[in-house]
């Protein structure tokens, strides 16, 4: 179908002989946000790795199952890892810009990929920045370094850069929990207005931030998926006992 | 142990209790009154339970808001404290509806053969104990619960209506019954709007237990087979 980006079957997951994922299936629909909640080491990172895979950097990892990006197994021996990952963009939890000016964090991605030209170049930090909602902060300041800037804008440099290089779909593993709540909330505003280009997969701890933000949201439990839905209805009347138990504070 | 917020929804299902047996309460006293004469004490005890009701309808919007405020509730807690703001309205509303059936009554003279002759005693009755089922329907959020109150809410319903054409009847033929005839009039239609109230608390109870509104469901006898 063309609205599901991704497709997963039955994947499962193990670091060494302990399984973190057990038979995961589901669909994740194409231009849409799709958040990832359930306490912590549940998988949801382990997941989100899976997506871009990530994982394949662990040694003891072992994969079982399908996962289809836009119809194609990306755990095919034939698939390139790298072609992968251009299209599959990351964001993580703790900001990670390079030691390099504003400038150079962004253009490094479309550097790598052969880009040359100075115009072109130019082009892609603005519209970069400009849709991670930063260019006017950060216009007249391209040449200082990026590491001088607070964690919020940061962590905003981190998604121009994710954008730079035009992927498909962004992964997003707790964007915002070092952030404080304006920081926040300019996350989860940018993250509203990148679905309509991009497909985002956001894991978040914070369960009124899964509410706001996505359309989708699926509760993981010790490595199993135990409920996907509209984030709607998740929140209103979940189906199963132990995603309203967890969302209404009362697990465990 | 119950958290600091389980606390708070039992404060809140304990004071909707309380608000709703004192609703109860004024149906039972406005019933008394309509069957019997002469109206003896009336009037002193209904208005200070008023008061009493307008109040814990006050406080329960309050404690409602602050939650939503506070705590972000979700799933079958925002469909509880939803209902709660809306169940309390609904009490008020019986409140009111009864303190009007008693001023009523005060205007229909010769009242014990009107009552008897509509069988208005029964409908009084009915309309009472729709109030006290609906109030365990609350206090047990009960969704099977509910069914009941749908029937006897549609048999109210017929019951007014018939005695309303009955009276109506009577009053063409007899221009001396017009005056009591349509306090008597006014009077059913009250008790019929209780019942009414009763059913809406009814659904808000469904709604919270199977996270389905069947509010403006115009079947009845559908919803009593839910
Ligand atoms: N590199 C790793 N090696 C071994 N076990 C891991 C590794 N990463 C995560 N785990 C384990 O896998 C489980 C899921 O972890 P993770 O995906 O990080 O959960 P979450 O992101 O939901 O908190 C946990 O039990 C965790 O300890
Ligand atoms: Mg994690």
């Amino acid at each position: 179908m063309k609205d599901i980006k991704i497709k997963v079957n039955d994947l499962s997951l193990y670091y060494g002989d302990k399984k973190a994922l057990n038979e995961i299936t589901m669909d994740i629909p194409a231009n849409k946000v799709t958040a990832l909640i359930g306490p912590s080491g549940c998988g949801k990172s382990t997941f989100l790795r899976c997506i871009n895979r990530m994982n394949d950097l662990i040694p003891s990892v072992s994969i079982t199952g399908k996962m289809l990006v836009e119809g194609v197994d990306i755990y095919d021996k034939n698939v390139d890892v790298v072609n992968i990952r251009k299209k599959i963009g990351m964001v993580f939890q703790k900001s990670n810009p390079f030691p390099k000016s504003i400038y150079e964090n962004i253009a490094y991605g479309p550097r790598i990929n052969g880009m040359k030209d100075k115009t072109e170049l130019d082009e892609i930090v603005e519209t970069s920045l400009r849709q991670a909602a930063i260019w006017d902060e950060l216009k007249d300041r391209l040449d200082d370094s990026a590491l001088g800037l607070s964690g919020g804008q940061q962590q905003r440099l981190c998604i121009a850069r994710t954008l730079a290089v035009s992927p498909d779909i962004i992964l997003m593993d707790e964007p915002a929990s070092a952030l404080d709540p304006i920081s926040t909330s300019k996350i989860e505003e940018l993250v509203h207005q990148l679905k309509e280009q991009y497909t985002i997969i956001i894991v978040t701890h914070n369960m009124q931030q899964a509410a706001r933000t996505s359309d989708h949201t699926a509760f993981f439990y010790m490595g199993n998926l135990i409920e996907m839905g509209k984030t709607n209805s998740i929140f209103t009347k979940p189906v199963q006992k132990q995603t309203e138990d967890y969302i209404t504070g009362r697990f465990g | 142990m119950a958290t600091h917020f389980e606390m708070e929804l039992d404060n809140l299902k304990s004071i909707i209790k309380k608000i709703g047996k004192l609703a109860e309460g004024q149906v039972s006293e406005a019933v008394k009154i309509l069957l019997q004469e002469p109206e003896a004490a009336e009037g002193k005890i209904i208005k200070k339970t008023e008061n009493k009701i307008d109040k814990l309808d006050i406080k329960i919007d309050e404690i409602c808001q602050s939650i939503f405020a506070l705590q972000q509730p979700v799933a079958s807690d925002l469909r509880f404290i939803m209902s709660a703001m809306q169940i309390s309205n609904e009490i008020e509303r019986i409140g009111d509806l009864s303190i009007s059936i008693v001023k009523k009554a005060k205007n229909i003279k010769e009242k014990h053969d009107l009552i008897l002759k509509f069988d208005i005693a029964d409908i009084a009755r009915q309309v009472e104990l729709i109030t006290v089922k609906t109030n365990n329907c609350f206090a047990s959020q009960d969704g099977n619960a509910t069914g009941v109150i749908f029937v006897l809410n549609k048999d109210i319903r017929n019951s007014c209506e018939d005695a309303i054409h009955d009276i109506i009847n009577e009053m063409k033929v007899n221009s001396k019954a017009v005056v009591s005839g349509t306090n008597l009039v006014i009077v059913l239609k009250h008790l019929e709007r209780i019942s009414e109230h009763c059913t809406n608390i009814a659904e808000y109870v469904y709604f919270t237990v199977n996270a389905k509104i069947i509010k403006h469901d115009k079947s009845d006898d559908l919803k009593a087979e839910e």
